[in-house]
């Protein structure tokens, strides 16, 4: 127990020097395997680590994943997108910052970062915005908030990293995301819907579209919203109807939908030899980033486990007699403000190790966890101070002050929240999609 | 002197050239990977005819692609580190706390690159083989040491181009 907690400071103390949080991790889990089994048994491990690690089947999903929202992306997606919303909400009072999330969902369930997703779209998405005389408020913050769905909305390279490390299905995780992540959409609307009603200058109606422009609007998008669908129905299982019999592993059904993407991108005439290179360039880069921090968070993981703090904690919850829904609810409580603290990734890797055990000895499911977690890291991409989505925004945007961005987020904040709740008071909101999926993703 | 510059311009392209290979390995493969993966699925679904080595050949690819991608990303800081402390940093604790970093993270990753040389020369002597393509396990073994220990080289690299030459590093994740 003292072991783990001195571990963990040490942990802390290397990567706010800026060191990678890989070999921090991998570093400080190596020392106290190293004092607990001795230097062999400790080098002997982390070396079959790499090896197996290296060549993992589930690995291949993140890079796979990651090229098709970059050929997506490069084919022109996030604008199209954003015209397509716009033309069935923009009429609406709040009725771009309506279709910012929506189009933010829906670039979203391409791209599986949110970084990368508020990036996008604030260069959409803002100038249109603008244009209109919405209030920096009320457009920075649908940016900003429409941006957390990237790591909820199928597929999110955070819920892969979360499936490796815990050995929990990838593709029941996937699957698992879509409920929760309708609901945030609903419910940003819902916030979009209170601003303007409290402060109906924020967000003034712009011109109704009729039929055929919608229409025409849908054109360019079809081909995207289909591979989407092709994606996440193989991996749910609802296209093994005959004469197809399509039924994708997780792995599969990444490696559909990037080649999907990158045939729908070359098929509009998007790509150059130079950019498929610099997308694949990309995607490998950040393959190998992730890969090197999951061996470090399970050296630094077989350390905690091996040091004995998962029962401790166990040990700790019976000795006081907590049941298992304020244990949870203290969990939680510690990822909110650990996430005014962290980013979403690294808060994942810190954490998972030490609470995992605890929670399933306690009887939760392992993907209602993995949900949760990840809902709790999205509102941490919004809450003051330190909320990167809305740094990622000033850094594109410029000339707004973060405190602007910050007082437009509240309300989006507070559903967030609401949603929260909903998810852990009925775990089947999470749950009820997965256990009715097809065989493979099992 | 003209000579003499076209001298070192040609050996800097060379360098260049040599640094950014295993880049282009790295797209090349990831770019044959999900080819293979979308071939897969199709003639497993519409021909009822998998590629049966499709499973040890994805594994393969993605032991390659990590590995020949881990230098560059080091090279350029693409790392995951936390940002959160670096305003309490000043410039010049900023770049001697980047020099140790680094040394540091290059020495530390020296011995795990020679427990998987080991690994793999084990695996030479047992004769060990993949399931189906047969290909020996040791050249892998081989292949993630040797990128793991230039990736080593590259961290104690670039702590010491920070001490004497930091005009020199590349752009991304700079204290400057």
């Amino acid at each position: 127990m003292i072991a783990s907690i001195i571990g963990l400071a040490a942990v802390l103390g290397l990567v706010f020097l800026r060191m990678p949080i890989a070999i921090a991790m991998g570093l400080v889990g190596f020392i106290g395997f190293m004092e607990i089994r001795g230097f062999r048994a400790a080098i002997s491990m982390v070396g079959r680590l790499i090896i197996d690690t290296a060549q993992d089947y589930g690995l291949s999903v993140v890079p796979m994943f990651i090229l098709m929202g970059l050929f997506v992306n490069k084919g022109g997606l996030s604008r199209e997108l954003y015209q397509v919303s716009n033309a069935f909400l923009g009429h609406f009072r709040g009725g771009l910052a309506m279709a910012t999330i929506v189009a933010c969902a829906g670039f979203s369930a391409i791209c599986g970062s949110s970084l990368a997703t508020a990036a996008t779209m604030s260069k959409v998405a803002m100038p249109q915005m603008r244009s209109f005389n919405y209030s920096d408020k009320l457009s920075t913050a649908s940016i900003a908030a429409g941006g957390t769905l990237g790591i909820l909305i199928p597929p999110s390279v955070i819920l892969v990293i979360y499936g490796l490390l815990t050995e929990t299905s990838i593709g029941k995780l996937f699957i698992a995301g879509i409920i929760p992540g309708f609901l945030g959409v609903l419910l940003y609307l819902a916030a979009v819907r209170w601003t303007v009603a409290r402060d109906p200058e924020a967000g003034p109606a712009g011109p109704r579209a009729n039929w055929r422009e919608r229409l025409s609007a849908l054109k360019s998008v079809w081909a995207v919203l289909l591979l989407f669908f092709l994606v996440i129905g193989g991996l749910y299982g609802v296209l093994d109807v005959w004469p197809i019999n399509l039924t994708f592993s997780p792995t599969e059904a990444a490696g559909m939908g990037a080649a999907g993407a990158f045939l729908i991108a070359l098929s509009r005439g998007k790509l150059s030899f130079g950019a498929v290179t610099e997308v694949l360039t990309e995607a490998a880069k950040t393959t190998a980033a992730l890969f090197t921090v999951l061996i470090g968070a399970w050296v630094f993981s077989n350390f905690v486990n091996l040091a004995g703090l998962p029962e401790a904690l166990i040990n700790f919850v019976s000795a006081y007699d907590l049941s298992p829904m304020m244990v949870m609810v203290m969990i939680l409580l510690i990822y909110i403000v650990l996430g005014c603290v962290f980013e979403s990734l690294s808060m994942l890797l810190l954490t998972v190790p030490i609470f995992f055990p605890l929670v399933i000895s306690l009887g939760f499911d392992p993907v209602w966890f993995g949900i949760i977690v990840v809902v709790v890291t999205e509102i941490s991409l919004i809450t003051p101070p330190v909320g990167l989505n809305v740094y990622v925004l000033k850094g594109v945007i410029g000339n707004v002050s973060t405190k602007t961005i910050f007082q437009g987020v509240t309300p989006f904040w507070v559903v967030d929240i609401i949603r929260l709740i909903l998810l852990v008071a009925i775990p089947s909101l999470v749950l009820y999609l997965p256990n009715t999926m097809g065989p493979l993703g099992h | 002197m003209g000579e003499d510059d076209r001298i070192q311009q040609s050996n800097r392209t060379i360098w260049t050239v040599i640094a950014d290979a295993p880049m282009w390995v790295a797209a090349a493969v990831l770019f044959f990977l999900m080819a293979m993966t979308f071939l897969d699925v199709l003639s497993r679904s519409i021909l009822n005819n998998p590629i049966e080595s499709a499973t040890e050949l994805t594994r393969l690819f993605m032991a390659i692609m990590v590995f020949s991608a881990l230098p560059m990303v080091t090279w350029k800081s693409e790392h995951i580190v936390v940002d959160l402390m670096d305003p309490l940093f000043s410039r010049r604790m900023a770049w001697i706390r980047d020099i140790l970093i680094d040394l540091i993270c290059g020495a530390v990753i020296l011995w795990p690159a020679k427990r998987v040389f080991d690994l793999a020369e084990r695996a030479r002597d047992y004769g060990d083989k993949t399931e189906y393509l047969g290909l020996p396990q040791f050249y892998i073994g081989w292949f993630i040491a040797a990128f793991a220990f230039v990736t080593a080289f590259v961290f104690l690299a670039r702590g010491l181009t920070r001490i004497f030459a930091p005009h020199r590093l590349p752009g991304k994740g700079d204290t400057e």
